[in-house]
């Protein structure tokens, strides 16, 4: 049949792609407390990650059957639960200590930059495409997208009342997908503050993954796209700093097929969280094609669930940090 | 892993429409029809304004692990992902739907959630599918516990309807139409088809059809709302030419009981304005009998004959009375 000869561009919906690496490896998220301990603190923390960052790139060299695969590295610092110094002063220590450890930081983002990006509201708009997982017997009859606030990988204790009134029977919680017992996780997205509301580390942390793993779109165009900063100095304003930093010309693109994210154990939780939230979120089908498509082309097919495109190391926290903590 | 990125090859992709006046004394213009229709912040409201002003929303989707419906009583439990969405027509007729596919066969294990998502409206069987008692059982209408696709296009709609955007001032007062729909897959080599549409009491039309593997469940989609949406507009209309009491009621009357039809829908009529090119010919099965537009086209004729009649006896009736 022929195609018609009448076209309205606003009707037909299309998605932008985005250039894609093998590998986006995350060397570190910086935290106010690490910040406070001084740069041995972080210098140690670089020398750890170092060793694992080998492993993982002769793991992605492995995977793709190449000697050179494309990897980009990537470095957060939370701008968004505590501000703390500036990036005059922080960039370049950071970009020093990774130096020192033989470490190449490609992209540097604000944390903030995960809620809202070039005036996008990256947060919100993941959020509405949060889908829950339905427990048994569910047939489309429970309200959508909890308002609540809270992601769940089951079903939740519901006291009831049993016949002679005044007892409360427990029901235990159930994990859907439980194998013979439950791991039961409840995962708070937000809350509510005078000042807004307040995204949670984990929330946060899945938009970050959706942005490495080239998921994110908004109105079919990209978002937290990497910028340069061409202003000279870095600025004593984070908020002047572009959300997420282009800082090697020739740097692999900054999101990939699959992501491995450094980071010491006590994040373990905050993880398996964001694993949670990343298996519950619809993400833009025109997005998930392209990689899909590009990624089995390279020989390099990427596993179709979103949450399994994304590793993990975790590793001991460096001895100092311990010490500090109990000083 | 490799099973969650091959392409589901569905057997049956079943729906339901609803259909309504919007509640609002204004139609909504283009602006107005996407703010009301973003169901997501970052994905684009589809609005065309030709042929007409049509603006529909982006696809959203509900979890479900239920029994499926089915005509024979098999109990067939389903896992996966609803997809729902909405349309507005000349920003005056609402419509939601919500459907699925299902291919013929799924494991009888419920998989990591993750991987139902990314196969968006798709429901699995958990063994075989019973594919002509689903269909029976989706037309028939949902048990107590099962997937229930009027519930979830309901609920859309009543999102909808309680927009702040609209000032629940309907300019006349209709009933809504549910339109369910079955599309089986077409034998290998053969055309979509469109097998029976069943005028039911309260409202409930059913639409059985054959369609190929090759045409996506979205078009069949649109295809019904095309359907559901004309279906609406004949009885909305059929029913104020009723109420009017045509012939019965005085002069003026009439007229006033006749004008929100003239206001509001005499230019909705537009069948496969909106429909993909493939499914386009399967009206001409019911242009041919009963002959949609030909019923539509006589409706319109008799209000327009009334309103010619009144105001040839308003004018005959004015000069008589200046001449005496």
């Amino acid at each position: 049949m022929p195609e018609s000869v009448f076209r309205e561009s606003a009707v037909e919906p299309h998605t932008q792609s985005v250039p894609l690496a093998h590998l986006s490896l995350e060397l570190g998220h910086l935290y106010m407390e690490d910040f406070e301990t001084g740069p041995e603190r972080l210098r140690e923390h670089l020398s750890e990650v170092r060793v694992w960052v080998d492993a993982a790139r002769a793991s992605a060299a492995r995977r793709a059957g190449l000697k050179r695969p494309r990897i980009s590295t990537c470095f957060l610092i939370d701008d968004y639960f505590t501000r703390f110094s500036t990036p005059a002063e922080l960039v370049p220590l950071v970009l020093e200590e990774a130096a020192k450890a033989g470490l190449v930081i490609d992209y540097l983002a604000r944390e903030s930059g995960c809620v809202v990006a070039d005036r996008i509201e990256l947060a919100e708009s993941v959020m509405h495409r949060l889908v829950e997982s339905p427990p048994p017997g569910s047939n489309g009859s429970r309200p959508p997208v909890s308002q609540t606030g809270w992601l769940a990988n089951g079903q939740r204790t519901v006291p009831s009342r049993s016949a002679l009134a005044e007892i409360i029977t427990w029901q235990p919680p159930q994990e859907t997908a439980a194998r013979n017992h439950s791991v039961f996780m409840d995962v708070e997205l937000w809350s509510e503050t005078d000042k807004g509301r307040l995204w949670s580390c984990p929330f946060l942390a899945a938009v970050w993954q959706l942005a490495r793993l080239g998921l994110l779109r908004h109105l079919g165009e990209p978002v937290l796209v990497p910028q340069p900063w061409t202003g000279g100095d870095f600025p004593r304003d984070w908020d002047e700093l572009p959300p997420l930093l282009a800082l090697n010309d020739s740097a692999a693109p900054f999101s990939a097929y699959r992501t491995c994210t450094l980071m010491p154990n006590r994040f373990l939780a905050v993880e398996d969280a964001v694993r949670l939230i990343l298996d519950q979120v619809d993400v833009d089908a025109g997005a998930l094609e392209q990689v899909a498509v590009r990624s089995a082309h390279e020989g390099v097919a990427v596993p179709g669930a979103v949450a399994q495109r994304a590793t993990y190391v975790f590793y001991e926290e460096p001895a100092n940090y311990l010490l500090s903590e109990g000083t | 892993m490799a099973d969650a990125g091959r392409p589901v090859r569905s057997v049956l992709t079943c729906g339901e429409v609803r259909t309504c006046l919007l509640p609002s004394f204004q139609s909504l213009d283009g602006r107005a029809a996407a703010q009301l229709l973003r169901l997501r912040a970052g994905e684009h409201v589809r609005l065309s304004e030709r042929p007409n002003l049509y603006a529909r929303s982006p696809q959203v989707l509900t979890g479900v692990d239920c029994r499926l419906p089915t005509s024979n009583g098999a109990k067939v439990r389903g896992v996966g992902t609803v997809a729902s969405r909405a349309a507005l027509t000349e920003g005056r007729v609402l419509q939601t739907t919500a459907y699925f596919s299902a291919p013929a066969d799924g494991p009888d294990v419920r998989r990591p959630w993750g991987q139902y998502l990314v196969r968006p409206g798709v429901v699995e069987p958990f063994g075989k599918l019973p594919e002509q008692a689903t269909a029976d059982g989706v037309l028939r209408g949902a048990r107590r516990g099962e997937l229930d696709l009027g519930m979830i296009a309901e609920g859309l709609l009543v999102q909808l309807v309680r927009h702040p955007l609209l000032d629940q001032q309907a300019p006349f007062k209709c009933r809504r139409t549910h339109l369910r729909w079955a599309a089986r897959r077409a034998p290998e080599g053969e055309g979509p088809s469109l097998d029976r549409f069943t005028l039911a009491e309260d409202g409930l039309r059913t639409v059985e059809l054959r369609v190929p593997e090759s045409v996506p469940a979205a078009a069949v989609a649109g295809l019904c709302e095309d359907l559901a949406l004309h279906d609406w507009l004949l009885t909305t209309v059929l029913h104020i030419l009723q109420n009017s009491r045509l012939g019965a009621a005085d002069g003026p009357a009439a007229v006033l009981a006749l004008r929100p039809a003239v206001d509001h829908l005499l230019h909705l009529w537009m069948p496969r304005a909106h429909v993909d090119r493939t499914l386009g010919h399967l009206w001409d099965e019911l242009e041919r009998a009963p002959g949609f537009t030909r019923q539509w086209q006589t409706l319109v004729q008799r209000i327009r004959d009334q309103l010619a009649v009144q105001a040839i006896s308003r004018t005959t009736c004015g000069s008589s009375s200046t001449s005496t």
